[in-house]
């Protein structure tokens, strides 16, 4: 507990506590500044963007590995698990590397905004699937023949019995990537160029005050990532607790 | 006297689990814990074995004041109903780890496990894993496993309650053959009661964590303590104010016999060589009756007819009680 | 004579559970589907990540063989090494002994510790570099100038590093052994207890061995963030070259640096580490979950 404190709660209080040192007028014009509220913005939408396109592609590629059977599912398996995997960093150049400026198909997309969308999408890509996966492994088939049985279609049966019960997962899966969109630095850094106003993300922004020596500042918006987080966390236990009740 | 317990109370939240409970348990015996589910049996168990902590009360095991002695220092042997095995463990490493806690030479224990497994006939599965045995062949594991350490007690909990009916009545014979072979002091968990009335030489009955009644399976079948204790171990109607077994009632076709009741059948049903009545005496009282195949087809019984019951004599018989239908 | 004594019991081992094979009924959905996901697969991931091995390659070896010759970046790589070595160590001991008690004890504020453990999942490593500035900075953090005059530096200095890198690896470990100790249950601890184990005796021979595997995945799990971390160590290091560099902090510098070359083949080398550790994790976890 003391270990836990000092290395995780300890630090965290001190950023919510360094940012509400100067006030709550100090804290309020530092993030509803031009520059940064543009940043969160920007952050937020397109973690909402990407959340939407996992929460489509996730339980897609989900039902995919589970219910399909082909040669090379394997090699997919892997892939899902990469961009947890590899370094931030890593991933930002990869991504480069294809759709930056020496782009081998020619689509270069380096410090425009697509950029950002990218590798939030990239790094977001193992949460849905890795919630939905195992749920959709557990899901009794009798349920979905026993619909079949009294006359659904399959599109019925989808939507009325294998939905239903995939719905806790996606939406865990869809709160973590949207945690993780947010939250995303290491990516962007080569990727997107961080023009100000343009593709600069609320990371980029507390490390530039950060680096100006403007720790307030820095401390003000990280409180903002950190509510996020928090909600984040909030929710994901009570769809734990939900699913929990359900038995 | 093998095992003491006095004065114990245990208490779940404001779930009563134990309530006073004094019992003696004889050495050398296989002595079964009886009643329902949830009735506190199994909690006992788990206090002798000094997994459980009772709020208050004494056990002694073997003349030694054991209350607040650890489990590890007990020396029980312990049974759980879903084996508790250690899957990570071959058989044999299973049925020898508590030799090798007590830090016994490596070739008593070799032996003993060599022993031990020949007893359960298990010695063909001495190298494999647990989870490649059925549930009957890892529940006899976990017996050499306790036995192994030569526990001055045995107890089990629900040792056969999650095995198939067949394999259930199997080992429940080899158990009884295993204690008159051993002859540890043995104490099981039950809610059977065919299987405590088979294979116990002493059956506690316990319900809402109060000791019904002690004896033997003779003694509990014919001489019941109270309504409790009679309906647990079998079939219970009731006659005239009394609780009485169905086979217990003597039916004739007329008024032979003083004090007999007068009644109509309504519902006859023959299962096998019985054949099961309901009456409807003239007070108003449903009673079943049991009678042999023969008995009925001599006396032409059926449906509608008027026939006489009177309590057999020698039956066992409580008073009933008010509150128990 | 045994077999006297017992009949022969009949109870067969159980058959291996046999699960239905599933039934794919092959429609037009469902080739569209692999294709979709398939694609959707390769442009987002196979593709790129083969081109940096393409790009490290381009020249034969010879970015590789220039990479190890550096002697700065074979410390940016050593300091890599060391830093996720002593993060694994660290997040083994406490991730065994928080899941301990979040599993098998109560306590008040369980489901806040609980809830909390995942933050480090969901807050950027920005703010846990800020946040690990604040409190042990050397200057003005709450602990810092005292752990200085004491004569150890935090930040900007290895063991700051070391923090960062375990803040942000934290839950993986305990996210692994968490939902093994739930499924074991506490019953073969007690048999091993009426068998007269020790605590001690039934944490070594018991509780570890079981909980062996989630414990592997964890350090695998650990092993790769930890190796991989860049925001938050780029805050707490200070990046000064051969000394508080680390790889990944490297591929940055390089690029930036218009070392294309160097930036791909460090990347290289970490990718290559983080897809060993995903396909040991792939190989050896069915056979735990049969």
């Amino acid at each position: 507990m003391i270990w836990f404190s000092a290395l995780v709660l300890i630090p965290l209080m001190a950023v919510v506590v360094t940012a509400v040192e100067g006030g709550w007028d100090v804290f309020w014009a530092t993030i509803t500044n031009g520059q940064t509220s543009a940043a969160i913005r920007l952050t937020v939408l397109t973690a909402l963007g990407v959340t939407a396109v996992n929460v489509v592609m996730g339980p897609l590629i989900a039902w995919v590995l589970v219910r399909d059977r082909f040669w090379g599912k394997s090699v997919l398996e892997v892939m899902i698990d990469i961009p947890f995997a590899l370094p931030t960093i890593v991933a930002g150049l990869v991504l480069l590397s294809l759709y930056g400026n020496d782009s081998p198909v020619g689509v270069d997309i380096a410090n425009e905004r697509p950029a950002v969308f990218l590798a939030f999408l990239f790094v977001t890509l193992p949460f849905v699937v890795r919630m939905v996966q195992p749920v959709l492994e557990e899901l009794d088939r009798d349920v979905e023949e026993a619909a079949a049985s009294l006359g659904a279609s399959r599109i019925t049966t989808f939507r009325r019995i294998i939905l239903p019960s995939l719905a806790p997962a996606i939406a865990a899966g869809a709160a973590l990537s949207f945690a993780r969109g947010v939250s995303e630095y290491g990516s962007l850094v080569l990727l997107s160029g961080n023009l100000p106003f343009k593709t600069e993300v609320t990371s980029v922004r507390i490390l530039s005050s950060i680096e100006n020596d403007n720790v307030p500042a820095a401390a003000a918006v990280a409180t903002v990532l950190l509510a996020i987080s928090l909600a984040v966390i909030v929710l994901l236990d009570l769809i734990q607790r939900r699913v929990a009740a359900r038995g | 006297m093998s095992i003491e317990v006095r004065g114990l109370n245990k208490n779940f939240g404001d779930f009563v689990a134990l309530d006073d409970v004094d019992v003696t348990i004889p050495t050398g015996q296989l002595t079964a814990l009886l009643g329902p589910s949830g009735g506190g049996k199994s909690t006992l168990l788990r206090i002798i074995a000094g997994l459980e902590k009772a709020d208050t009360g004494s056990v002694s095991i073997e003349g030694v004041e054991a209350t607040h002695l650890p489990a590890q220092k007990r020396n029980v042997g312990f049974v759980f109903q879903h084996y508790a095995v250690f899957k990570h463990m071959t058989v044999a490493k299973n049925v020898a780890f508590g030799l090798e806690i007590r830090k016994r030479p490596k070739d008593e224990i070799e032996h003993r496990v060599r022993e031990l497994l020949e007893l359960v006939h298990l010695s063909q599965f001495a190298h494999r894993l647990p989870s490649q045995l059925s549930g009957g062949q890892r529940q006899r594991m976990a017996l050499a496993r306790a036995l192994a350490v030569e526990p001055s007690v045995l107890l089990l909990d629900e040792p056969f309650g999650a095995l198939d009916a067949k394999v259930r009545k199997e080992l429940r014979d080899w158990l009884r053959r295993l204690h008159d072979d051993v002859h540890v002091t043995t104490v099981f968990v039950t809610h059977d009661q065919e299987e405590a009335l088979e294979v116990a030489d002493e059956i506690v009955v316990i319900n809402e964590g109060r000791v019904e009644q002690v004896g033997t399976p003779d003694q509990l079948y014919d001489e019941p303590a109270n309504d409790f204790v009679m309906s647990f171990l079998g079939e219970v109607t009731h006659l005239g104010g009394l609780a009485l077994r169905p086979h217990d009632i003597e039916l004739e076709s007329s008024p032979s016999l003083a004090g007999s009741v007068e009644g109509t059948i309504s519902r006859l049903v023959r299962i096998g060589f019985e054949v099961r009545l309901t009456v409807l005496t003239v007070d108003g009282e449903e009673v079943s009756v049991v009678v042999t195949r023969a008995h009925a087809r001599a006396q032409r019984l059926e449906e509608g007819r008027t026939v006489w019951l009177t309590p057999a004599p020698g039956a066992a018989v409580v008073p009933r009680m008010a509150a128990a239908v | 004579m045994a077999d006297t004594l017992v009949p022969e019991i009949v109870d067969a081992p159980p058959a291996e559970e046999r699960r239905r094979p599933p039934r794919v009924r092959k429609t037009p959905v469902t080739y569209l589907m692999r294709f979709v996901v398939t694609a959707y697969l390769f442009f987002l991931v196979a593709w790129p990540v083969s081109l940096v091995a393409t790009n490290t390659f381009a020249n034969g070896f010879d970015s590789i063989r220039s990479l190890v010759e550096d002697p700065d970046m074979v410390v940016a790589l050593q300091l890599s090494a060391y830093v996720a070595v002593w993060s694994v160590v660290i997040n083994t001991l406490f991730g065994v002994g928080i899941s301990l008690l979040l599993v098998r004890h109560e306590f008040p504020g369980k489901r806040l510790l609980n809830a909390l453990l995942d933050i480090p999942l969901s807050v950027s490593p920005i703010v846990v570099g800020l946040a690990l500035v604040l409190v042990y900075g050397g200057r003005n953090g709450w602990f810092g100038p005292f752990l200085l005059d004491a004569g150890f530096q935090v930040i900007f200095s290895t063991p700051g590093i070391i923090m960062a890198t375990t803040f942000v690896a934290l839950p993986l470990m305990i996210r692994e052994i968490v939902p093994v100790l739930e499924e074991i249950g506490t019953e073969q601890e007690q048999a091993a207890e009426s068998l007269g184990a020790s605590g001690l005796q039934r944490f070594w021979r018991i509780t570890l061995p079981s909980i062996k595997w989630g414990i592997t995945y964890g350090v695998v799990l650990t092993l790769a963030r930890s190796l991989g971390e860049f925001g938050a160590v780029k805050v707490v290091s200070g990046n000064v070259l051969g000394q508080t560099r680390t790889a990944t902090l490297a591929v940055e510098e390089k690029y930036l640096n218009f070392d294309q070359q160097g930036a791909y083949a460090t990347a290289f080398l970490l990718a290559m580490v983080s897809v060993a550790c995903i396909v040991v994790v792939a190989i050896i976890r069915p056979k735990n979950h049969p």
